[in-house]
């Protein structure tokens, strides 16, 4: 989910997605969705001559799945904020591990949680919450 | 250091306190980076910024047997950089240099 | 959301896993990204000729198949002439 968020506050920015057949395409991010699926467009893609596959595509949607890295606009990520979201996010597998009588408190947190971070352009209020 | 006294229970734990830390990470494709680590979720996505990048590209000889290949090693430096989990083979704490 | 909503009845590229091309008029798709094409071919790419184009009509991509959409520029796309175009078929994707 946090991840989702990054990328959501990315829109309207220049990224550059490398995919893992070593496709790498700059473009502007104009959407993304919980499986980090993404959607470019005004798209180029590196080295063009000797990749003229996607000469007449103009914006694309590209898999989630097929994405090794994303370069990201250093000036519109906010570090400080990430880890301190991180930190405080649900990153670990401990929800996989609780018992039995701590899951349903568990899940309640995390409901509450969850619907915090929904909001991506608000995850800096959500340590008033904590 | 007990694992109590310094706050390791699990796995995940390790990479909690090696936020804002320069990290190396171990990617498949024989792929290695090196960066400070500013964010991680539990399928092991990354965002690491100053990131250097080491590619080994492994060359077989031609009509040689094992043994004979040359390793060439790319490398390249990337601003900020969000990974993708399902590359991650493995993150390792800051490097004391 | 990331929809490919705005693809239907538009002409798409689709490349696959195995490096395949593959260009048609999106007929429709699902929320696995599973993709129905109309009016489909192949593109083979290779070194030694130009783009051969295999016709495939219609057409059902798994979406775990499928890497990227790309909308096609219709006048772009035609003012190539394929049998001039030279180039390495896509790689696959590996793991």
């Amino acid at each position: 989910m946090l991840i989702f968020s990054v990328f959501k506050t990315l829109t309207d920015q220049q990224v550059t997605v490398e995919l893992k057949n070593d496709l790498s395409i700059t473009g502007v991010l104009k959407s993304v969705d919980q499986f980090l699926n993404i959607r470019l467009d005004s798209i180029k893609v590196l080295d063009e001559a000797r990749h003229p596959h996607m000469m007449a595509v103009k914006n694309c949607f590209i898999r989630g799945s097929v994405v090794r890295y994303v370069q990201l606009p250093a000036e519109h990520v906010d570090t400080q904020l990430l880890e301190d979201a991180t930190r405080r996010g649900r990153c670990t597998a401990k929800t996989m591990t609780v018992t039995k009588t701590t899951i349903a408190l568990t899940v309640l947190s995390d409901l509450w949680r969850d619907a915090q971070s929904c909001i991506p352009t608000l995850y800096s209020t959500i340590q008033v919450f904590h | 250091m007990d694992s109590a006294a310094s706050g390791i229970q699990e796995p995940f734990d390790l990479i909690r306190l090696s936020l804002s830390e320069r990290v190396f990470v171990k990617l498949r494709g024989d792929r290695e980076l090196t960066g400070v680590l500013h964010a991680y979720d539990g399928h092991m996505n990354l965002i690491l910024s100053d990131v250097e990048e080491t590619i080994m590209i492994v060359d077989q000889v031609e009509g040689s047997a094992n043994g004979q290949n040359t390793v060439n090693i790319a490398k390249r430096k990337i601003d900020m950089l969000f990974v993708r989990g399902d590359g991650v083979i493995l993150v390792s704490p800051p490097l004391r240099t | 959301m990331a929809s490919l909503q705005g693809y239907v009845d538009h002409r798409v590229l689709l490349i696959l896993q195995d490096g395949r091309a593959i260009v048609g008029v999106m007929a429709g798709f699902d929320q696995k990204s599973n993709v129905v094409l109309s009016d489909s071919k192949e593109r083979v790419y290779s070194m030694d000729e130009g783009v051969e184009e295999i016709p495939l009509g219609l057409y059902l991509v798994k979406g775990d198949q499928i890497v990227l959409i790309g909308e096609l520029d219709d006048a772009v796309d035609q003012s190539v002439d394929l049998s001039t175009v030279r180039a390495e078929p896509l790689p696959p994707i590996r793991y």
